[in-house]
């Protein structure tokens, strides 16, 4: 006998290949495969693999904030713990070999595992606002604790770690089809890759059984748990499961830019930008977070062009600073976008062709 | 007894370092930890208004405490250029100056809490997750504002000669900017409770907390009173802020971030919506900083951490936390 949810399970995947936007997510990717072949500038293949990296971050926050309904401001810690450990374990212990960079990545994995469900651990049991507090204060410590234990972190300096075998600068491994292979080329394609099959977990993971309990929990807390659902543990799952995707992009990001100090990878600054992010992209979509990343930091590589304008508008000193604060055209933006658009790109995009699809 | 239970916690903590240290030292910490606690107390009463009493998690608090400072800190610019009476010996005239500064930041703390609640958090009531994203909006606007009119860089807070300097009780060092803090502190406190337990006003918004449509109901317009709130809020940050200033003797347009941190710590360590809570919550942050820093200075940095985990572990809901 076939039930009805099996049954539409059935139809759904006689579809799967017919869908537009699995092709699209598909164009994207190759979209990205072909960037540094296509498009030889360092700054065009610098910006599109921090898309990829930041569309992942965003995504793991998503999977947070979008689908359990938790907000958290100790996302970005999670990244720098990743950024970090990696950056440590490659640059300290002499001449790095990729032992040292699995090493890194694993010790990042279980602190945030371990600090992702210790924190969930006495903060989620009282209120969910609680955990967006405590998490800010967790990470604004993290931080301090970056800059102040320079001895081991590198301070406001931060860590500069020289990346082992085929990820190194200097390596060359001659030409494949006209394209120079160097160590730069090969980082961003493992670092893609990775980017990549993080995206796929995390879909999995949000469309699992799982991942519809935590979408029940998000909507209705209180009806969740009347209906069995352990949602406590879940909460605590959903963060931990989050915090790690962050940490392994943090390691990426510090495979692709051999640098981390506590501005770029651990503070509250990181913390807002993902906000940003997440909002402008779309809040539980998941696949918004690439478009989220992709204008701000378009828009970041680009505003600075904008300071010229300053001269324009009269040269005056009020006017000189209205556009060197550029964060300022930001937050009225943001606000507007919550405002007007609380679903962000994707999210309203989804809802007008829902619309067009079938109308009211 | 069982209400007592924190402030003998809080006694016993106060007393406890006097095992690693003369009492000479001891006396000036406790009373520069008081001052401290009272400086975080007049942020986080604000706070404990907002977020403890109208459960709305306003972010731009911290940027409303900067608001604050800047605008304390143009009205004493600008006495002191004109009528100089910052410079001026006169006790009398420096107090005026003070007082001025400490109206000029609640003035335009309260416009702009009024503009505040009207525009961003009104629509938002009851949503939290809105709440956080509009109000840091709004935080990152109003702090670049500052950026723009004042510049970005740190300035130097001018004080009345009066306050400034130190007085020596028997060896001990008593600053005069955290004793006007003291005596400030204690000020609001005492309203505040006054306020909200022993006048009609009080009476509507405690109601309105826990049933809005009620209130409505009996005739109360409850956003009115809920818009007061916000800017009585509001005001106390901005006032929070320019003692900072003064305290620091500088004011800079990120400074109301850090304190945002440390007024959470406090709200969440006093338990959410009451006054008394957060008064101690602020004492025990601002004295044990104070103590940890002078034993072992490299501890101080996660001592608030610490504090708040250690709250949260024994009472979920706060010292002074109704569970609800």
């Amino acid at each position: 006998m076939t039930t009805p949810i099996a049954s539409a399970r059935r139809d759904e995947r006689a579809r799967r290949w017919r869908r537009p936007t699995l092709w699209l997510r598909l164009g994207v990717l190759a979209l990205f495969v072909l960037v540094p072949v296509a498009v030889p500038s360092f700054q065009a293949t610098d910006l599109a693999i921090k898309i990829a990296l930041f569309g992942a971050l965003v995504a793991s926050y998503d999977v947070v904030i979008g689908y359990t309904g938790i907000v958290s401001f100790g996302h970005a810690m999670f990244f720098g713990f990743g950024a970090y450990s990696v950056a440590l374990a490659v640059g300290r212990f002499g001449a790095p070999t990729y032992g040292h960079l699995l090493l890194g990545f694993g010790i990042a994995v279980l602190l945030s595992a371990l600090v992702a469900t210790l924190i969930g651990a006495f903060s989620l049991r009282v209120k969910l606002i609680f955990f967006a507090m405590i998490t800010l204060a967790f990470a604004e410590f993290a931080g301090i604790l970056a800059v102040q234990w320079s001895a081991l972190s590198g301070g406001e300096d931060g860590l500069s770690p020289k990346m082992p075998g085929l990820f190194a600068v200097g390596w060359e491994g001659g030409r494949v089809l006209g394209v120079p292979l160097t160590g730069k080329l090969v980082t961003y394609y493992v670092v893609l890759a990775a980017c990549a099959a993080l995206f796929l977990v995390m879909a999995r993971f949000v469309a699992s059984p799982l991942g519809r309990a935590l979408q029940a929990i998000r909507d209705n807390e209180l009806r969740a748990e009347a209906l069995g659902v352990p949602t406590f543990t879940l909460q605590i799952v959903s963060s931990s499961f989050a915090s790690v995707v962050a940490t392994i992009v943090g390691g990426c990001y510090v495979m692709w830019v051999r640098y981390v100090n506590p501005e770029s990878a651990l503070g509250v600054p990181l913390m807002l930008d993902v906000l940003l992010m997440v909002i402008i992209g779309g809040i539980g979509t998941l696949w918004g977070s690439v478009i989220g990343a992709a204008v701000l930091l378009t828009a970041r590589l680009l505003l600075p062009d904008l300071r010229g304008l300053g001269t324009l508008l009269g040269g005056s000193e009020i006017a000189q600073r209205l556009t060197e604060r550029w964060l300022l055209v930001f937050g009225v933006l943001f606000v507007l976008v919550v405002f007007f658009f609380p679903k962000g790109v994707l999210g309203t995009t989804r809802d007008a062709l829902a619309r067009r699809r079938r109308p009211a | 007894m069982k209400r007592a239970a924190p402030v003998l916690i809080v006694l016993a903590l106060a007393l406890l370092p006097l095992l690693g240290m003369e009492p000479r030292v001891y006396l000036t910490l406790t009373v520069a930890g008081l001052a401290m606690g009272m400086l975080i107390f007049l942020v986080a009463s604000g706070l404990t208004l907002i977020f403890g009493l109208m459960d709305v998690l306003n972010f731009a608090h911290g940027a409303l405490f900067s608001w604050g400072a800047y605008a304390g800190f143009g009205a004493v610019l600008l006495l002191d250029r004109r009528a100089g009476w910052i410079e001026s010996p006169s006790v009398a005239l420096n107090a005026l100056a003070l007082l001025a500064a400490v109206a000029a930041a609640a003035l335009v703390a309260l416009v702009l809490g009024v503009a505040l609640e009207r525009v961003i958090v009104r629509p938002v009531y009851g949503q939290h997750m809105f709440q956080i994203l509009i109000t840091l909006g709004a935080s990152i606007v109003l702090e670049e504002l500052i950026r723009i009119v004042w510049g970005p860089n740190d300035q130097v807070m001018p004080v009345p000669i009066s306050f400034q300097g130190s007085w020596d009780l028997l060896d001990v060092i008593v600053l005069r900017v955290p004793v006007v803090a003291i005596g400030l502190g204690l000020a609001v406190y005492v309203g505040l409770q006054l306020l909200l337990h022993r006048t009609r006003v009080g009476l509507i918004v405690r109601a309105g907390v826990e049933s809005g449509e009620m209130v409505q109901v009996m005739g109360h317009n409850i956003y009115r009173y809920f818009t007061a709130v916000f800017a009585l809020g509001s005001a106390l940050a901005a006032v929070g802020g320019l003692m900072w200033a003064i305290f620091r003797q500088s004011v800079s347009p990120g400074m109301g971030g850090e304190q945002l941190i440390f007024a959470f710590i406090v709200v969440i360590i006093g338990g959410l919506g009451s006054v008394t809570g957060s008064l101690i919550g602020a004492l025990m942050v601002g004295l044990s900083y104070n103590y940890v820093a002078f034993l072992l200075p490299k501890a101080a940095l996660g001592v608030n951490m610490a504090l708040m985990v250690l709250v949260l572990l024994v009472r979920p809901t706060g010292l002074f936390g109704a569970s609800r």
